[in-house]
């Protein structure tokens, strides 16, 4: 019984806290501008019923995990003959496999009826609008891939990531106006200019300690966002609308959509390979170093500063680019794309995947843009599948239905979750978890 | 402020605008100064306190009536409550297990806490703005105190003699009290502070109480003043309270009055110039300014690098 005391304790603290805001509700009088408070129950109900889902499968993944502890699981499938088999088919063949994972995703992207063959070759949730989906989570993929350069490889936490992607969309759609800038023209461009702005903003503040830039680079996201909304040039919250002979174009017999599919799926390839060869060069050595211990790498003549900058004006780099790529999709720039919002869900994205390896950055932002998409489109699915509604009772496809509106309050928690008891993200190695675990 | 302000009217709407960082960055200082690390919710713990404060006098409001120094009052003192057992809440939560982890870590727990709570205001209470019920806020909005040509109304003076009682307060805390002795030598060593018998636990989780009872306060302060509560009023103000303990040096509560001080007159000033929404922008530009010249802060020591 002692044992339960602190957590009872701690349920109680947390009830009563978060009392009010859960079982009243304000009730403004504006006759005599007062206020008063009625009682609320059914939405404090609602609250606990639309994310009762996740309470279930939070506390099943809970189980499993003390079950591993108890029982080892994990070590007894790792030593098993039947695993082994599939890590020798996966070590030979994994090359096989990404071809045709690959295959797939591009007879989705190149083949006219692409997602309609797909559909009715047995895959039930590709549909017209898989190709738009997965665009914007291979956008996603972008950044989360270029953010993990800072914040995963070289430890420094970067909280205005979404401020170059802007700046990148910016740089294009005022360069457009003027010049012949077509995108394939401001991608290198951006590129460029991106690592400039990156250094120049980090010249100040790498020098200083480390939990400086993300304060710096937030408040540079704030800046460059106001200025953006109150230039006349960039067209205030309005945003430019760019020329149709600048954005993406279908050619041979590919549709605009299916050409930005593809361009982003090859700027992914490119940006996943150089930034793995980079991290497996002496580069990426010195950006280890610094992460684990940025005087003892100063005390070995890494050049710091230098390798601080480099992966800081590489990362912004790469999210000018993803820019350029959002401004030429949706032919559209405004200043909502450098919300905080947006610098927190790419976070989040490196922090659940793993930090500091690339791979982990595209699950990581798989996970956090599909799921929250794929749940929102899961209650009509079952509505229209028959053999479903028989099984799924109604309050739990009721609760699929506003999950995704408790998306944000979801990715706080994961990320506080993921910082007790998996700093290393899912696909992180225990060497980062006893980076992240001791200083 | 109508074109025809004085230089005197800039300063005090600098001044007071000054003092409600202030009060906020307070708290961002006294976390660092003892920690060394930036308490990220800081700002969600501001927009609780403003919110706890508002259902405080409803619920007075519906069971005793409309008494406005009482219901206020109590107010402040229940939005206080809250706002110190949420702060302990995240002491408790995303700091106490990652004291000793890399810098990332707590950070980004942190960053976890604040969505959240953002979040859940915006699900739970409102996704649009609040007014704050002006029948309580009119006492001390629409009385002035006339000095020569300028007008101060009660609140701008309640905030200003809060922010200095405040920070001569903490002053004393820290350099001339026991528990300022424990809270120093916590902020130097925490092994070597444990083995002399100081509870390192719960000085930390008292830091974080005393922060949040303060931005608490400041919350209030700013509900009245502007009229609006809204979910995400804590990420704007904590922004701008966190950028004036940079400026002044993190870490040093003088300091922080300083910095915010500084800001506050480069938004009056601003302002007037070009008008209230070039503020992030000059805000901005005063920090790279400062950090390029003295990393440090104004006030700042020159901190050795822990390894």
């Amino acid at each position: 019984m002692a044992a339960w005391r602190p957590y009872l304790l701690g349920l109680l603290g947390v009830a009563a806290l978060t009392f009010p805001f859960l079982w009243l509700q304000l009730a403004p009088n504006f006759e005599n501008n007062t206020v008063g408070v009625v009682w609320a129950f059914d939405h404090g109900l609602d609250f606990f019923r639309d994310l009762s889902t996740v309470f279930v499968v939070g506390f099943l993944i809970w189980t499993g995990i003390r079950l591993n502890r108890r029982f080892a699981w994990d070590r007894a499938l790792a030593r098993s003959s039947a695993w082994k088999k599939v890590g020798l088919f996966w070590e030979n063949y994994w090359g096989w496999i990404a071809v045709v994972i690959l295959f797939l995703v591009l007879a989705l992207s190149i083949h006219p009826n692409g997602s309609e063959a797909l559909r009715s070759a047995g895959f039930p949730w590709i549909s017209t609008s898989t190709l738009g989906l997965l665009t914007f989570a291979g956008l996603y993929m972008l950044l989360a891939v270029g953010l993990n350069i800072t914040v995963g490889m070289t430890g420094l936490l970067v909280l205005g990531y979404a401020s170059f992607y802007a700046f990148g969309a910016y740089i294009f759609a005022l360069g457009q106006q003027y010049f012949f800038f077509p995108w394939y023209l401001a991608g290198p461009v951006a590129f460029l200019l991106g690592g400039c702005a990156g250094y120049l903003l980090g010249l100040p503040c790498l020098r200083l300690r480390g939990d400086y830039l993300a304060i710096v680079t937030l408040g540079f996201a704030e800046a460059f966002r106001e200025l953006m909304r109150n230039l006349h040039v960039t067209g205030g919250d309005k945003g430019i609308v760019l020329k149709d002979s600048s954005i993406f174009q279908g050619f041979a017999g590919l549709s605009n959509q299916q050409v930005c599919y593809a361009v982003i799926a090859m700027s992914l390839v490119a940006a996943v390979f150089f930034i793995q060869r980079i991290y497996h060069s002496p580069v990426g050595r010195a950006w280890i170093a610094i992460r684990e211990n940025e005087v003892a790498a100063a005390a070995m003549g890494i050049p710091v500063v230098q390798m601080k900058l480099l992966a800081f004006s590489l990362s912004a780099a790469v999210a000018a680019v993803a820019g350029v790529i959002y401004g030429a999709k949706d032919g559209f720039v405004s200043p909502a794309m450098c919300e905080f919002q947006q610098s927190i869900m790419i976070l989040a994205m490196v922090i659940l995947g793993g930090l500091g390896n690339s791979y982990g950055a595209l699950l990581g932002a798989a996970l956090l843009y599909l799921v929250p998409e794929y749940l929102k489109a899961l209650p009509s699915m079952i509505q229209n599948n028959a053999m479903l509604t028989g099984i799924v009772p109604p309050f739990v496809s009721d609760s699929f239905q506003h999950l995704s509106d408790y998306r944000w309050l979801l990715f706080g928690a994961v990320m506080v979750l993921m910082m007790l008891y998996r700093p290393q993200g899912l696909l992180g190695s225990s060497r980062r978890k006893t980076e992240m675990l001791n200083r | 402020m109508n074109s025809s302000s004085t230089l005197a009217e800039i300063l005090l709407d600098g001044i007071s605008r000054g003092a409600v960082y202030a009060l906020v960055a307070l708290g961002y200082t006294m976390v660092y100064g003892v920690l060394g690390m930036i308490n990220f919710a800081h700002g969600e713990i501001f927009m609780i306190g403003m919110f706890a404060c508002v259902y405080a006098i409803g619920a007075f409001s519906v069971m005793w009536g409309d008494h406005v120094l009482l219901n206020l009052g109590l107010g402040i003192i229940v939005a206080m409550i809250f706002s110190a057992g949420y702060g302990y809440a995240n002491e408790r939560i995303a700091y106490r297990r990652l004291r000793k982890a890399h810098v990332l870590a707590p950070l980004t727990s942190a960053i976890g806490i604040s969505t959240f709570l953002q979040y859940f205001i915006f699900l739970n209470v409102s996704k649009e703005k609040v007014q704050f019920p002006r029948y309580y806020s009119d006492l001390l909005t629409t009385n002035h105190i006339v000095l020569g040509s300028i007008e101060i109304s009660y609140l701008r003076l309640a905030i200003l003699g809060l922010t200095i009682l405040i920070m001569g307060g903490l002053f004393y805390l820290i350099n001339h009290t026991r528990l300022g002795i424990a809270l120093r030598a916590t902020a130097q060593d925490q092994l070597m502070a444990s083995l002399v018998g100081i509870p390192v636990d719960k000085i930390i989780a008292f830091t974080f109480v005393l922060g949040s009872a303060l931005a608490a306060v400041a919350g209030v302060m700013v509900a009245m003043y502007t009229n609006v509560l809204v979910f995400d009023a804590g990420y704007r103000v904590g922004l701008k309270a966190f950028t004036a303990a940079i400026l002044g040096g993190i870490g040093n509560v003088p300091g922080a009055v300083l910095g915010a001080m500084i800001l506050g007159l480069t938004e009056a000033l601003t302002t007037l110039q070009f008008g209230s929404e070039w503020n992030d922008v000059s805000t901005f530009a005063v920090l790279m300014l400062v950090l390029l010249l003295r990393p440090r802060g104004l006030l700042g020591e020159r901190v050795a690098d822990k390894v």
